[in-house]
């Protein structure tokens, strides 16, 4: 076995070729135990599958630059404004890591269900109510309180707020079936909302004129800066709740129970699992994490709650967990990368005048390149 | 309160709703779930918007808006079934995409002057009491939303496309079998799902909030993929789906007109409670009702 875990299963390519036709009339069709057999074993396969998704890389940049040469703007200048705003100096790098840290968590937070072959998409909601749980710690304990203890309990606060949030779609799931890739979607407009809420009437600082945001954290709340004027303690906490994550994933009996429930429902069923407690447990401590996410985020960055706080941040979590194949060592890697695009769309926004959210664009076809071109194609389609 | 205004507000709104909604039924009857629907209808919206000021027709705007929605479904397409991606991750890329392109190209477009696609009062019934304001004064993509829900049920129950298109989702092989090509058929199903997911985003940006802002679908693409299963993946049924959305909104803003005592941010999270709670109720009754081929998308994934 490889550390990398396969792609989840697609339509049409079950590696045995089964479907459920196949079966007599009233049989359950058994469900398949994916075996990493398209993940390249030998050395020339390696480079085969390495030039493979480089072409497709190249493809994506390629066709980004199309797109930027029909609204007008000139390829290399916006990726040289991109490069300088993501590593141009220590600086920049500093907000390319403190872009990826709330990124990290949410793609740890499709990571870990992802294991158990459940799919979180509600990240952005997750980050949301993490941040909105920590403030709400902080102005409960007030000033006064020791600064470790206050920014551990923030800490719990998020991760518990955005568990719970998680455990929506997890309940939902297990009593009712229905679906928690769309459930934990939808939450996310609905967080939002609440976020919105709350900064513009309960949390409204008497001060905002205009613009609407809660009240500034104490100094105390806030998340110490360890290098430059904005790198905070957060990017150390969130890359040690990564390896966390892969210790828990690897060495405990948990994350093996997660491995066997995605890998086979029906096996872990009959040895015994608890299917339905699994499930909720990666779901929820899925939610933690990007609770956590939005705490750090809150705390070593935003100092205050506005609506616009965490937008997009869940979904680039999202991407970024499929770009790192749902490892969690890896998604540190593609957190970064993906932190480091979004913040040079501030660079492209600069030079060529085009909406920053441009750089979605790119984000797209780096991650279409990605899954589709970083294994064969399925032999032929049925 | 006032229903015929909720009424007529939720068949006005239910339209950019209803066509995403009967989008996704096709493409689910095929075995493909696209949450690219959100991504086809931005692009549908955008384009629509841009190509009635080019052109000054809202016809025109609306047939492009068709085409770009169908465009970036044959992304989802292609990556699915041609490369063997996982369905959910890559609808979620092709969202993101048709965010940034329509972010990207939409910019120009903001605060122009829309050319609108007007409302045409049905002569005589729109002058009926009550169902002639809630169901006869809106724009005629709204009544063809009605007519194409009738024709699509039609189309799956009752002839033989349809029999092709729900095999491709039940019992590929069976196809196979017969010498036809699931893969062809599901392509066909995925872009004709797109271009009514762009034609819902056209409505939306030409007919219903007359402008155009960067993500201003806020979901509906999403809901719509909810929806299918509240549906039942049935197209008539998908009707009441895509009301019961619009419906809520509708409420959530005659609640806000009359000066209700509930905040009006809370209460703009009505509707999409609204929709999961009623897939919550309904899901395990809809599980048989789902094509077989789409409860695959969802076991093997790790």
């Amino acid at each position: 076995m490889t550390a990398t875990t396969p792609m989840p299963g697609d339509v049409g390519a079950d590696p045995h070729g089964h479907t459920p036709a196949d079966l007599p009339d009233g049989a359950t069709p058994p469900d398949p135990i994916i075996i990493e057999e398209d993940m390249p074993r030998t050395w020339p396969d390696r480079l085969r599958s390495w030039s493979r998704l480089a072409a497709a890389l190249v493809g994506a940049i390629g066709i980004f630059s199309a797109f930027l040469v029909a609204r007008g703007a000139d390829p290399i200048v916006v990726f040289e404004a991109m490069w300088t705003s993501a590593f141009g100096d220590a600086n920049k790098l500093g907000e390319t890591l403190i872009r990826a840290t709330p990124l990290l968590l949410a793609a740890l937070a499709v990571a870990v269900p992802a294991k158990a072959g459940l799919f979180n998409i509600g990240g952005e909601g997750q980050l949301v109510l993490g941040a909105i749980g920590a403030v709400l710690v902080a102005y409960s304990l007030g000033e006064e309180t020791n600064g470790v203890l206050t920014l551990t309990l923030m800490a719990v606060g998020g991760a518990v707020a955005g568990g719970l949030w998680a455990a929506i779609p997890a309940l939902l799931k297990y009593f009712t079936d229905t679906s928690e890739a769309i459930v934990s979607l939808l939450l996310n407009y609905v967080a939002v909302i609440v976020l919105a809420w709350l900064v513009f009437e309960p949390l409204k600082d008497p001060m905002s004129t205009g613009q609407a945001y809660s009240r500034p954290l104490a100094a105390n709340q806030n998340l110490p800066i360890i290098w430059g004027n904005r790198v905070h303690l957060g990017v150390v906490i969130a890359v040690v709740a990564a390896v966390a994550v892969w210790l828990a994933l690897r060495g405990t009996r948990w994350g093996f129970a997660l491995k066997v429930l995605g890998g086979n429902p029906e096996a872990a069923r009959r040895a015994g699992l608890k299917v339905g407690l699994l499930g909720f447990s990666a779901l929820a401590i899925g939610g933690a994490l990007a609770g956590l996410g939005g705490m750090l985020h809150v705390s070593g960055l935003e100092n205050r709650l506005r609506p616009d706080l965490m937008v997009g941040y869940g979904y680039i979590g999202f991407l970024a967990a499929w770009l790192a194949r749902h490892d969690p060592l890896k998604s540190i890697g593609a957190a970064v990368l993906l932190g480091a695009i979004a913040v040079g769309g501030t660079g492209l926004k600069i030079s060529a005048g085009l909406s920053g959210a441009a750089v979605n664009v790119l984000m797209a076809l780096v991650l279409l390149a990605v899954l589709g071109w970083s294994r064969p194609a399925p032999k032929a389609l049925r | 309160m006032n229903v015929e205004a909720v009424l007529a507000g939720a068949v006005a709104g239910g339209t950019s709703i209803l066509y995403p909604t009967l989008g996704e039924v096709i493409s689910e009857r095929a075995g493909v779930i696209n949450l690219g629907t959100e991504g086809s209808m931005l692009a549908g919206a955008l384009t629509a918007y841009a190509v009635g000021i080019q052109t000054g027709n809202p016809w025109a705007g609306v047939v492009a808006g068709m085409v770009a929605g169908s465009l970036l479904s044959l992304v989802h397409a292609f990556m699915v079934l041609t490369r063997g991606a996982n369905q959910i991750a890559v609808g979620l890329v092709v969202t993101f995409l048709g965010l940034g392109l329509t972010a990207l190209f939409g910019q120009d477009f903001v605060g122009r002057g829309v050319v609108a696609l007007r409302e045409f009062p049905i002569p005589g019934l729109s002058s009926l009491p009550f169902v002639g304001r809630v169901l006869f004064s809106h724009d005629v993509l709204t009544y063809l939303s009605l007519v194409a829900a009738v024709v699509l049920w039609f189309m799956v129950f009752r002839t033989r496309t349809g029999m092709k298109l729900r095999a491709a989702g039940e019992r590929p092989d069976v196809l196979h079998t017969f010498g036809m090509s699931p893969t062809v058929v599901r392509y066909a199903a995925v872009l004709c799902g797109g271009a009514l997911a762009g034609l819902g985003g056209a409505q939306l940006s030409t007919a219903f909030t007359l402008n155009w802002s960067e993500g201003m679908t806020v979901g509906r693409g999403f809901v719509a993929v909810g929806l299918v299963i509240f549906a039942a993946w049935n197209p008539l049924k998908a009707i009441f789906g895509a009301y019961l959305f619009s419906g809520a909104i509708a409420l959530q803003l005659q609640l806000q007109a009359e000066g209700s005592d509930i905040s009006r941010y809370l209460l703009q999270a009505l509707p999409y409670l609204a929709v999961i709670v009623v897939l919550a109720i309904l899901s395990r009754r809809r599980a048989n009702a789902a094509p077989e081929a789409l409860s695959r998308v969802f076991e093997h994934s790790t």
